[in-house]
């Protein structure tokens, strides 16, 4: 194996075993538990925030968000746990990723630029 | 550039974009945007092992556009105009330092730069950094999805099916 190759490899293996310790850690579920405390989330667009929302607290509502470009997303919250119950866009990854229920993964919808995401206390008020 | 150049490219093109509309009906493996095979990266990676820089230009930049004519998916076009350029520079690059014989580890390169460039343009477009936690994900799918996309090329290269036209 020439030199520049071995160099290549030891970078390619290092950036994947990287990824996939820190892949694990963030796919990890949180353990927040809306029943018992507040858990705070915020639904953000175009980078604003336009909700921001204790789960503990929401009865059981969907909310349609519309997005500028005209398209809409149903965003779900039922038993203390927030999710995209449906939505216009092309890909729909925002409604197959079911609830939000990881720290660092946001719910994401890509073309209507929407993210659903937990928030710390301080800022939701 | 001779016709009989131009016949390839167009018919390896023609294959990328049928493999990349099939492949848009394979159920997600996890629901995160940007992850899935990249079954069409098997032409590109084939094509910069075989043809110059200009020629895979060409290919994928037909490929990216008609697909996302294909598809009408035009949000879509922006991520992977950028993942499909970034990767085609990279392994441009890397190809006068990794052998054939190592294309696969070309390829996974490719991948990883693919998710750099998806996950840059989907910060800028969205303006915020909500999507960074999904880049290590990202880049664990696409070094395996690169693995096998470019031991795929590697096969297709090794049977010399145009031997005998040089």
């Amino acid at each position: 194996m020439p030199k520049g190759t071995k160099i290549c490899l030891a970078v390619v293996i290092l950036i994947f075993a990287a990824s996939a310790v820190t892949s694990f850690i963030l796919l990890r579920p949180t353990k927040r538990d809306s029943s018992t405390e507040s858990v705070y989330v915020e639904i953000v667009q175009n980078n604003k925030v336009i909700y921001k929302l204790d789960l503990s607290k929401e009865a059981d509502r969907t909310i349609r968000i519309t997005s500028d470009g005209g398209g809409w997303n149903d965003v779900r919250i039922e038993n203390g746990q927030i999710s995209v119950a449906d939505a216009d866009c092309p890909d729909h990854t925002c409604v197959k990723a079911g609830v939000l229920k990881y720290d660092y993964l946001p719910v994401v919808c890509l073309p209507h630029k929407l993210v659903i995401r937990f928030c710390g206390e301080q800022e939701a008020k | 550039m001779k016709t009989q150049r131009l016949t390839e490219l167009s018919l390896l093109t023609a294959a990328a974009l049928i493999v990349f509309i099939v492949e848009l009906r394979f159920p997600d493996i996890l629901p995160i945007p940007g992850i899935k095979l990249g079954l069409a990266n098997i032409f590109t990676v084939y094509g910069v092992y075989r043809f110059t820089g200009k020629e895979v230009f060409l290919m994928v930049a037909t490929r990216v556009i008609l697909g996302a004519i294909f598809c009408s998916n035009f949000s879509a076009l922006l991520y992977s105009t950028a993942g499909a350029m970034l990767c085609l520079a990279g392994m441009l690059l890397v190809k006068h330092i990794i052998p054939v014989k190592y294309l696969w580890l070309c390829s996974m390169i490719g991948a990883i730069l693919h998710n750099t460039g998806q996950i840059t343009v989907a910060i800028l477009v969205m303006r915020s950094l909500a999507v960074l936690p999904f880049y290590p994900i990202l880049i664990t799918s696409g070094c395996i999805a690169g693995l096998f996309t470019g031991i795929c090329a590697q096969l297709i290269l090794k049977r010399n099916f145009h031997k005998e036209q040089e």
